[in-house]
């Protein structure tokens, strides 16, 4: 079953690219339309087969294939995998739909989307080290041509940039994984999350830092971040979507699943220090976005500063954390992708993504209102106004690593009051006040822009509907994810203590000091009642 | 000093071209054949739009005398389910911009109408008609005792009614004739669209403007013919003073802060009329100039539609267009206007009456300089 979600996009990819007559631009585009429409389908047909009764792995399939080497194809999906796969088939399909009718070379350009997707795909639903190092770098080569390619006026310079740094990441990732399967012993590269038990503390130390340091490029984290707001304003609208909407969730998901189970012990020692990382993630992601002109920029600034709170939450190691992190995920990846999109949309009827230039979007006669309304609900929704998802996830974040780090949370909050500053300087330079005249039309009597199309809309609009259904029923999406990660707190063999007010602690048993490591653990027993703070049971948050 | 002063203005005056223009026969607004696809379009359908403006006016006035609720004054007496239905649909004239105006000249005032209506004769007229209307009414008879002021100052609102219906009428005549005039392809000028328009003017000039009420078969006046209003000066000037110029700060199109000073304290000062208004505001939902411009889209001549087809956004952005081409339409009126009033006459030759006639002329170009005509130069 998850063999097909791989063999859809690839056979496409595959059709689009040999098609044996010659093949037009929009007649490229509808056939990619239906091989990804087909995948979301099967997403989805995955979604109601999906049991959650299983914390486990589901739709397992496993093949030899080079043994001596450890790889094998693994694959399976947990809740964790699972809405991140859905997100996957939906944004492609969205990125091909917002995707020009006239694209140049659209042979090539198609099937690169498509192998996209399946190289996203497979690395969601890998269980195989190797084989995960091998879709996550598949991933990078379509990007790399998509942007340099298609891309804008800088796009060389981008491309190259977005490569390098994602390679160092890779190399990373892969001496990670080599160091953990030779230091293990495991006589393969498939994945378990006892693999680093064990090991002592200083190897796990060096494994988790340059898995850190591998996916912080990829989240992006500050100061590993510089190659994310290149590439952005150097891509077209669809490849930004599918940037920011998948492929950074590539950073988080690999972090907390390859990095926070696994190295648990190291993982707690290191939380602290992880999440004031994620506070100047959040911050200076939020206040370089405030200093923005070009809008892109801007909402990619946005993006390295909520991509913060997503290593907030795994730093907080608590049920509800991890329920918040994953969420996150998900509710950036709708957010971040509805920016894009409808940042697209103004640049390609305006000519200009400046904030300088741009006035009075929202004019209801010669401006694009709709487009106007959906940026307005979109960055709502990104500033956490309740309602929609994006404050749910949030929440949910704060109110499970409040419990862990206050300081910090409190400080990541600012970041979200920030972001209602910069998306709020966007909306009012960018949509209110009177539409703006260009150099050209100054003289005459009105500026006239290009009609906005229901193709235009429509991917938006889907979008905008996402962001209520799931901020008004969140436990559509945490039924899923909840039974998941709760069972990866449970696997942890270490726990972090929980910070919690002195009347929470008396009477709830002692909290011990355990030999070998260096900083306060509780004891299972006391976590148990600790956790009571702040858990997530039967798939209902306990908020 | 002074002497200096008034012979150099015409020289280094940055409008003086408008004016030399206007001198030697030419118009204010291009005579181009965009334009006068434009400018007929707009007033084929404007005609059509005050024509049903018009006749509510004076609906309200005659048969909506004192009704405090007057709920169907819209119907022009005309009601019915189906027509009641067609309201609520919205499938209707949106005669509250009708009303808008009238509120904006009674609000300007001006004219003799205005003076008239703050005259002895004029009360005890509306003495004479309350008295008749409250009759069997000891509500009425009861609260008029209270406030005397609120069932005149409601006449004098009728009185405004009534005149700008009657000043519409004469304005939809001129319109609609000037429409057939074009459809028999007489009028391919922008200059034959003010002469038309001005003579228009000129032959009603002398109009008489009256208004009396029928209450239970009898015959009051409120504005007798006696009192001597007309046309020209007190209805047409004062609703080209308040409307073209003046106007009215339209909430919504533009957001205006009365407490930085964006509006003056001072309404001879006001610059909100329809010469100066931006069109690219017009589309919010019940803002005045909008609910105009949806009234002109209904009854939009196809030759203007093909027009606006041609361009850019086709029809999705109709009402804007409609609005620049109804301000260009109104720059032709204004033309028509000055022309008319010009102290000399049109077809003046002696050099002093030419010096009059521009010295008059400079002082409306101080008027129009922060005005939307520059910007109707261009196409």
């Amino acid at each position: 079953m998850l063999s097909a979600l791989l063999l859809i996009p690839l056979l496409g990819a595959l059709v689009v690219g040999c098609w044996p007559s010659k093949l037009t631009s929009e007649r490229a585009k509808t056939l990619s339309i239906g091989v990804l429409a087909i995948n979301l389908v099967v997403s989805l047909y995955l979604l109601s087969q999906f049991d959650l009764a299983i914390t486990g792995l589901q739709f397992r399939e496993s093949i030899p294939w080079l043994e001596p080497l450890g790889l094998g194809y693994e694959v399976g999906i947990d809740g964790l995998a699972l809405p991140l796969l859905i997100i996957n088939s939906l944004l492609s399909l969205v990125s091909v739909f917002a995707s020009d009718n006239d694209v140049r070379r659209p042979r090539l350009y198609y099937p690169l989307l498509l192998i996209i997707t399946f190289a996203v795909a497979g690395a969601f639903v890998a269980q195989n080290l190797l084989l995960f190092f091998i879709f996550y770098e598949l991933e990078l080569i379509p990007l790399y041509l998509l942007i340099a390619i298609w891309g804008g006026p800088q796009r060389g310079y981008a491309a190259t940039k977005f490569l390098i740094y994602t390679a160092i990441s890779g190399i990373l990732i892969l001496a990670s994984f080599l160091g953990l399967v030779w230091l293990s012993g495991a006589s393969s590269f498939d994945y378990s999350a006892t693999m680093a038990h064990g090991l002592p503390w200083i190897q796990q130390a060096v494994l988790l830092a340059a898995l850190l340091i591998g996916f912080g490029i990829k989240i992006p984290l500050f100061p590993l971040h510089t190659w994310l707001p290149d590439a952005h304003v150097q891509a077209s609208t669809p490849i930004s979507v599918l940037l920011a909407g998948v492929l950074l969730k590539l950073g988080t998901y690999g972090l907390f699943r390859f990095g926070v189970t696994t190295f648990s012990e190291v993982w707690v020692d290191l939380a602290p220090y992880l999440a004031w990382w994620a506070v100047i993630s959040v911050l200076y992601g939020s206040l370089a976005a405030i200093a923005q002109t070009d809008m892109k920029k801007m909402v990619a600034y946005s993006s390295v500063g909520h991509m913060g709170y997503v290593l907030l939450a795994a730093a907080a190691s608590n049920p509800l954390s991890y329920v918040g992190a994953v969420f996150q995920m998900l509710s950036h990846g709708f957010i971040s992708a509805l920016l894009f999109l409808v940042v697209g949309v103004v640049y390609k009827k305006t000519g200009t993504r400046d904030l300088t230039v741009l006035r009075g979007l929202l004019n209801p006669e010669r401006g694009l209102p709709l487009i106007g309304s959906v940026m307005v609900l979109a960055v709502m929704a990104s500033a956490g106004i309740p309602g929609m998802v994006g404050f749910i996830s949030e929440f949910i974040v704060y109110r499970g690593s409040f419990v862990s780090f206050v300081p910090q949370t409190l400080l990541c909050l600012l970041g979200s009051g920030l972001t209602a500053v910069y998306f709020l300087l966007l909306v009012n330079r960018a949509f209110f006040g009177r539409l703006a005249s260009t150099e050209s039309q100054a003289l005459e009597q009105d500026p006239v822009l290009p009609v906005v199309t229901w193709q235009d809309r429509a991917p938006a609009l889907l979008l905008v509907s996402l962001l209520f259904v799931f901020g008004l029923s969140p436990s559509w999406m945490t039924r899923w994810i909840e039974p998941t990660t709760t069972a990866m707190y449970d696997a942890m063999p270490i726990k972090l203590e929980i910070t919690v007010h002195p009347a929470y602690r008396s009477g709830r048993g002692d909290v011990s000091e355990t030999g070998g490591v260096s900083v306060d653990l509780t004891t299972v027993a006391t976590n148990i009642d600790l956790a009571d703070l702040a858990t997530c049971s039967d798939g209902d948050c306990d908020l | 000093m002074s002497q200096m002063m008034t012979s150099q203005v015409p020289n280094i005056h940055p409008f003086a071209h408008y004016v030399d223009r206007l001198i030697s026969g030419g118009t204010l607004l291009p005579d181009t054949p965009d334009n006068v696809v434009e400018v007929m379009g707009a007033l084929d359908s404007y005609g059509i739009v005050l024509d049903r403006y018009s006749k509510n006016l004076i609906h309200i006035a005659d048969h909506q005398f004192l009704v405090l609720f007057p709920v169907f004054k819209y119907f022009d007496g005309d009601i019915s389910v189906q027509k009641i239905w067609q309201h609520f649909c919205h499938d209707r004239i949106n005669y509250e911009y009708a009303e808008y105006t009238m509120k904006a000249m009674m609000w300007h005032g001006g004219g003799g109408l205005d003076a008239y209506l703050d005259t002895d004769e004029f009360r005890e007229n509306c003495q004479v008609a309350i008295a008749a209307k409250i009759k069997l009414n000891p509500v009425l008879q009861v609260f008029h005792r209270v406030f005397p002021e609120f069932l005149t100052e409601q006449i004098r609102q009728l009185s405004y009614y009534s005149g700008l219906g009657q000043f519409w009428r004469v304005m939809s005549d001129i319109f609609t004739s000037l429409a057939e005039r074009y459809r028999r392809g007489e009028i391919t000028h922008i200059p034959q669209i003010v002469d038309h328009v001005k003579d228009g003017l000129v032959a009603d000039a002398a109009r008489p403007i009256t208004y009396s009420v029928d209450i239970g078969g009898k015959s009051y006046d409120i504005m007798p013919a006696s009192a001597g209003l007309t046309f020209l000066p007190d209805t047409a000037i004062p609703y080209v003073e308040s409307i073209f110029f003046r106007g009215t700060p339209f909430l919504g199109t533009v957001s205006y802060n009365a407490q930085a000073q964006q509006i003056s304290p001072d309404k001879s000062r006001f610059t909100y009329g329809a010469l100066y208004a931006d069109p690219l505001p017009i589309g919010g939902s019940g803002i005045p100039p909008t609910l105009l411009m949806q009234d002109m889209f209904r009854h939009l001549p196809d030759y203007l539609e093909e027009h606006y087809l041609k361009s850019v956004r086709g029809l999705g952005d109709v009402r804007v267009k409609i609005c620049a081409s109804f301000q260009r339409s109104m720059f032709c009126v204004t033309n028509a206007a000055l022309i008319g009033l010009l102290p000399k006459g049109a077809d003046a030759t002696d050099p002093e009456d030419v010096a009059a006639n521009r010295e008059f002329l400079l002082g409306w170009m101080e008027r129009l300089a922060s005005s939307q005509l520059e910007q109707v130069q261009t196409p």
